[in-house]
């Protein structure tokens, strides 16, 4: 065929011992081969081909040669998923405000492009040069929950490094972790070389010093220059254990009973901490970030500047490891929520606002700081949205403000259980008559569409329990068919995972068959009332999360094979993986029922024992007990403290209700089955 | 008092991948950063007033994109129209404006006629060239010149002749023999049914000439003896380029 281009390949990695001049510091190194001229001829050919340009509003692009450093920030999933994640914006943001440092970003390449690059011999590459893995000095890669596993193994073989630990040399990245999946790093022990446990801020930047620190001692004449590889890399990996919050997976092992539950996770090397502490920042006024926020040019899940309220949450919901992991409450200051917001929206052009936390309505200012933003967007085409986990009125007084600008559409609450027992024993605290009251208020002001989220599995749970979630969404809509006979509710129903570092670590996780038996009930139940929508995931959908959530290193083959047999995008409907999962599961002998359906008791060491997130494991016990037994615990932001561990060491408690500037008492919120909520709680009216 | 304004501009380098379905939300957040008055429509989502004539497919580069823009108050052309170009991604580009008077014809019959530059690679030069050049003196002489359209939902037969107004093939020199391109550049008629480069590939094709590696959307406007004029700046862009001009 005339004109036919011939086919082009990337440049050849390099082979080890001819990658070390791209890596040197500063205008030493050679610079990194882009893989743009081979890349772009092919993207007509593949699905949604801009989320592999970059060139977006407010990236950062940093000669190769004007860095010491040089970081690939990855998030181990789609661009369109990965991209709006603050964790990754955060310390993007960080390592290239530093002079020394550059940081670009990688996702994982759709399954389309994976096989061009393959072809072609492309490598995993960043987005705002083009430049390959293998010649970053750091992979930093955000594991926000299990499923990325395969794509993290799959970058890393895309991108010219070995995918085990054991195969690097100081010629490859180090591949660190971070994230809430990190908390419990132990099946990605064989692969990663750190996990670093807790908020980043801070001790990204340690570590990007260590980084530098260590490159120059490399150098020639540097008191390293001569040291053999393997030494060397060892003195990078025990300088990095040396950071607080950094957990070298290498300089540790586990033991086991001759029953094969775990004894203990011990520490191999001289030096490193029996038990690796988790990084907390102590006042989030310091680190206002990210500022600059990448504006995609194409569709995102989230397409909004975003702006982190509080970090934490206090609500003590036992099934909640992001609630748990991230304790205590750091709130940021009203003011400064108002100027980030201006500032990120003029600078960005979004058209929205997300108020980001794990339950933004808690702020102990939310009022006030939803009142003078819908204020001042008042009138514009700038709308404003927070996720909350509350179910009270005050919930729908505030989405009332939020929507000044809109119509008033839905409204998603959570009760996560279906029965007053059940949501004692998850420690969700709010009544039925809350959640009824609640909806009343929210119909008779205009809402159309209440969205229910709950779950099934939990503990304890009884066929009565799963019933109750159905016969609480009956009375839902009984109140919303009273209000207009277009309004809607829906009922959205997800299978429990337990996850570490709660105090549900210990339980037992329903199978499949059971999750999908009383997913079955919920149904049959509500079979007569067909205003009532059910949502429900594919029960399978939890088999993998959970096998990953409380598995130890004896996973880490399963891992491995699953991704060698073709496991990618483990979280896509598109890409049923399951099948390959438990084909790998029965050749490297990884017992899912032994994992993932049994319960532990209190003598059993867990996986992450030695990783320490602050809380103490007599309270979680505790708790697990007091879970049990039905009962409540309230939250410690509004009353007193239970000593869940996470506080003393730290020179800070809750911080929130700041006096100054706006001043508002600090007031419980009055959730926990008072039927008495005011529609407009005086915290919510209150100003200087 | 709203003021509309007709602007070309650009859509290459990394921005061609951007979809038509993405490209009004660049355009908003760009016009909120340069903080432009643009006009919203009413309704429940509002939408910024930007309307673009027709849709460029993703990939394919343009230096003659055209969209119209109402401002729901006056601004100052010269300077805000930059500020906006600035916004823009790197890639896009305004290069010409015109405010538009009340009764102005719609923008699409300004643009009857789109200049479509199509480019190979440096391999098979002068036999390309010259095939490509008995192809199109063929597809010129002829009445019809049917090909089927491969769609997700089903194939489709269709006509390209009737849109074909000119056809030059010629070779673009580089400054290396290895840069130099075969170019195939068409001037196609917008006011039929739509016929696409891809289709017009297909047709002078015949199984044998590769895909072009580029594909550019010169210039929309009218059809003239020479070239086609551009809708707002007025300037013909000539079908067959002048080469010793571009080199230097």
């Amino acid at each position: 065929m005339l004109g036919t281009a011939p086919v082009s390949l990337a440049s050849t990695i390099p082979a080890r011992g001819a990658r070390a001049p791209y890596r040197r510091p500063g205008r030493e190194a050679l610079p990194a081969p882009s893989c743009w001229s081979v890349l772009e001829p092919l993207l007509p050919k593949v699905r949604k081909p801009v989320q592999y340009v970059g060139g977006e509003h407010n990236q950062h692009v940093t000669a190769w040669e004007a860095a010491e450093t040089r970081w690939l920030l990855c998030y181990p999933d789609t661009y369109e998923v990965g991209q709006p994640n603050q964790g990754i914006q955060i310390l993007y943001e960080l390592l290239n405000e530093r002079p020394t440092a550059l940081a670009e970003r990688a996702y994982a390449p759709w399954v389309d492009l994976e096989e061009l690059q393959r072809e072609h011999a492309i490598p995993t590459f960043s987005l705002e040069t083009h430049r390959p893995l293998w010649a970053f000095d750091v992979f930093g890669v955000t594991l926000p929950h299990e499923l990325g596993h395969t794509n993290l193994l799959n970058l890393l073989d895309l991108g010219g490094v070995p995918h085990r630990s054991v195969g690097r040399s100081t010629e490859d990245p180090i591949v660190l972790v971070g994230g809430h999946a990190a908390f419990n790093p132990e099946p990605l022990a064989p692969f990663i070389d750190a996990a670093v446990m807790g908020d980043g801020e801070q001790v990204t930047l340690e570590i990007d010093e260590v980084v530098r620190a260590f490159k120059r001692e490399r150098e020639p004449a540097g008191p390293l220059e001569g040291c053999d590889d393997a030494e060397a890399r060892h003195e990078l990996l025990r300088r990095l254990a040396a950071v607080e919050g950094v957990y070298v997976p290498a300089f540790y092992a586990p033991r086991y009973r001759d029953d094969g539950r775990l004894q203990r996770t011990v520490p191999t090397e001289p030096g490193v901490p029996a038990l690796v502490p988790k990084r907390t920042i102590q006042d989030l006024e310091e680190w206002q970030y990210p500022r600059k926020q990448i504006v995609p040019m194409t569709e995102t899940v989230h397409e909004r500047f975003s702006v982190e309220i509080f970090r934490g949450c206090t609500r003590g919901c036992r099934f909640c490891q992001a609630g748990m992991i991230t304790r205590p409450v750091r709130e940021r200051r009203p003011e400064t929520v108002q100027r980030l917001v201006e500032e990120g929206v003029a600078d960005t052009g979004f058209n929205e606002v997300g108020l980001l936390s794990l339950s933004s309505a808690d702020h102990s200012a939310i009022g006030p700081i939803a009142r003078d933003l819908a204020d001042a967007y008042e009138g514009t085409t700038t709308s404003l949205s927070l996720p909350s986990t509350r179910v009270d009125a005050f919930n729908v007084t505030l989405s009332n403000e939020l929507a000044r600008n809109g119509r008033r559409t839905g409204l998603t609450f959570a009760p996560e259980a279906g029965s007053e027992r059940l949501r004692a024993v998850i420690n969700k605290m709010v009544s039925e008559a809350d959640l009824l009251r609640t909806a009343e208020v929210a119909f008779a002001e205009g809402w159309r569409h209440i969205k229910l989220y709950f779950m099934v599995g939990l503990p304890t749970e009884t066929d009565e329990d799963v019933l109750a979630i159905a016969e609480l969404g009956i009375r839902t809509y009984e109140i919303a068919r009273r209000h207009g006979h277009a309004n809607k509710v829906t009922l959205s129903v997800g299978g429990f995972v337990p996850k570490p570092h709660t105090p549900f670590q210990w339980a037992a996780q329903d199978p499949p068959d059971e999750i999908r038996r009383k997913l079955s009930l919920i149904r049959h139940a509500i079979k007569d009332h067909r205003g009532i929508k059910v949502r429900t995931n594919d029960p399978e959908e939890g088999v993998i999360e959970g096998l990953l959530a409380r598995g130890d290193r004896r996973v880490a083959p399963a891992i491995e094979r699953a991704w060698q047999l073709g496991a990618r995008f483990d979280g896509w409907h598109e890409m049923p993986t399951l099948e390959l999962w438990r084909q790998a599961m029965a050749e490297t002998g990884v017992d899912l029922d032994w994992f993932s359906y049994r319960e532990r008791d209190q003598h059993e060491a867990l996986p992450w024992d030695h990783l320490d997130s602050g809380l103490d494991a007599g309270w979680l016990w505790e708790d697990w007990q007091d879970a049990q037994a039905d009962q409540q615990l309230d939250d410690c932001r509004w009353s007193a403290c239970y000593d869940c561990g996470v506080c003393p060491g730290l020179s800070i408690e809750h911080d929130t209700g700041y006096t100054g500037g706006f001043s508002l008492p600090v007031v419980p919120s009055r959730l926990g089955g008072s039927d008495e909520l005011p529609i407009t709680p005086e915290r919510y009216a209150s100003g200087p | 008092m709203t003021q509309r304004y007709r602007i070309r501009w650009t859509k290459v380098a990394r921005t061609r991948f951007i979809s038509a379905r993405d490209l009004t939300s660049v355009w908003e957040r760009a016009l909120r950063r340069a903080d432009l008055p643009i006009a919203y429509s009413e309704g429940f989502t509002p939408h910024p007033k930007v309307s673009f004539p027709d849709a460029l497919p993703v990939g394919v580069s343009s230096t003659g994109e055209y969209a119209e823009l109402t401002f729901a108050a006056p601004i100052e052309p010269a300077s805000d129209l930059a500020a906006l170009s600035a916004a823009l991604p790197a890639g896009m580009d305004i290069t010409t404006y015109l405010e538009v008077p009340d009764g102005a014809p719609k923008l699409a019959k300004m643009l009857r006629a789109t200049l479509w530059e199509l480019a190979w690679p440096p391999v098979d030069q002068t036999e390309l060239g010259a095939l490509l050049s008995t192809r199109s003196d063929e597809l010129l002489a002829a009445d019809h010149a049917e090909v089927i359209r491969h769609r997700p939902d089903g194939d489709r037969t269709i006509d390209v002749r009737p849109a074909v107004l000119a056809l030059a093939a010629t070779t673009r020199p580089g400054s290396h023999a290895r840069d130099a391109h075969t170019v195939l550049r068409a001037v196609l008629r917008n006011d039929g049914p739509t016929v696409r480069p891809t289709d017009l590939h297909a047709a002078l094709s015949r199984g044998d000439v590769a895909e072009p590696h580029a594909v550019l959307r010169c210039v929309q406007g009218a059809h003239e003896p020479e070239g086609v004029r551009d809708a707002l700046g007025g300037e013909v862009e000539p079908l067959v380029p002048d080469v010793d001009a571009e080199a230097a």
